[in-house]
């Protein structure tokens, strides 16, 4: 909780909007883009690419996202501390039991343009497991998924998701 | 031989230069060497980015009016807004779209009517 409320003062926060968006049952990557697109600004038609100016963006339920496919147990995240031979791997699962917030805060991390920027819309992205947030006295607005047609899962796929 | 002194050629090329590089920085602005590099990276990042400058804008104000497009309800979409003012032949361009979406968003409104009445 208190790491959630740190580096607020960094942030000019006024004139910004506090977006809530439930995960519960979204799809990682296609949440990862909304959320994106909202970090950046990009949904004002005041954008400007070199002044930072995306929306305070919250989210909640991080450990019910879901994914296709048999991401949860084949999903591996790769990185190389620098030491040669030293390239870890952690799997989808993993992760979700270790911090689930970090599935989310890389997905749409790496969906944000790498630039000096990026930082400062990280900051702005505040992520919880569950459905409580410290920041109730600020003013909240949820944030409506554009409508997606869900194709019916395919009988593998299904049994996969049970399996995991 | 008698001594021959080169004058003043080299030093008026120089003080030219130094001109266009009276807004660098530390030592670029001393040096002879320097400065002349230096204008001439300044030149080439100039030619290049004039060209640049008119792609960059464009990108800009398509992603206003992107933004814009969805923020008022006008359509759905930048390509359904672009789509519908090239079927009704009304030529505004980007630029034009981008400042009235910002300034006067009320506008947005009185195109997008005028696009779907006229038919």
């Amino acid at each position: 909780m208190q790491k959630a409320l740190a580096g607020l003062r960094r942030i000019n926060l006024d004139g910004l909007r506090w977006r809530v968006f439930d995960a519960k049952g979204q799809v990682l990557g296609r949440l990862a883009s909304q959320i994106a697109v909202v970090l950046q600004g990009k949904d004002k038609p005041t954008y400007a690419p070199h002044v930072e100016n995306g929306d305070m963006c919250i989210v909640l339920n991080a450990k019910d996202i879901s994914v296709a496919g048999r991401k949860m147990t084949d999903k591996i995240y790769y990185w190389h501390t620098g030491y040669i031979g030293h390239l870890k791997e952690r799997r989808l699962k993993d992760q979700m039991e270790k911090d689930p917030t970090e599935v989310i805060r890389k997905a749409v991390l790496r969906m944000l343009p790498r630039n000096r920027l990026r930082d400062d819309r990280d900051r702005k992205l505040r992520i919880f497991s569950g459905n409580e947030h410290p920041f109730h006295d600020r003013p909240v607005e949820p944030f409506v998924m554009p409508p997606r047609q869900v194709r019916e899962m395919r009988p593998r796929t299904r049994r996969a998701l049970i399996r995991a | 031989m008698t001594r021959v002194p080169r004058g003043y050629i080299a030093r008026r090329r120089r003080t030219k230069m130094r001109s266009f590089a009276s807004n660098f920085r530390g030592a670029h602005l001393r040096l002879n060497r320097m400065i002349i590099q230096q204008v001439r990276r300044a030149f080439v990042s100039s030619h290049r980015d004039r060209g640049r400058q008119k792609r960059d804008f464009r990108r800009l104000w398509i992603t206003r009016i992107n933004a814009a497009t969805r923020v008022y309800n006008v359509f759905d979409s930048y390509s359904k807004l672009i789509h519908n003012l090239y079927k009704k032949e009304l030529i505004l361009n980007r630029k034009m779209l981008a400042q009235v979406a910002v300034s006067n968003p009320n506008n947005l409104y009185t195109i997008s009517n005028k696009i779907k009445t006229i038919d």
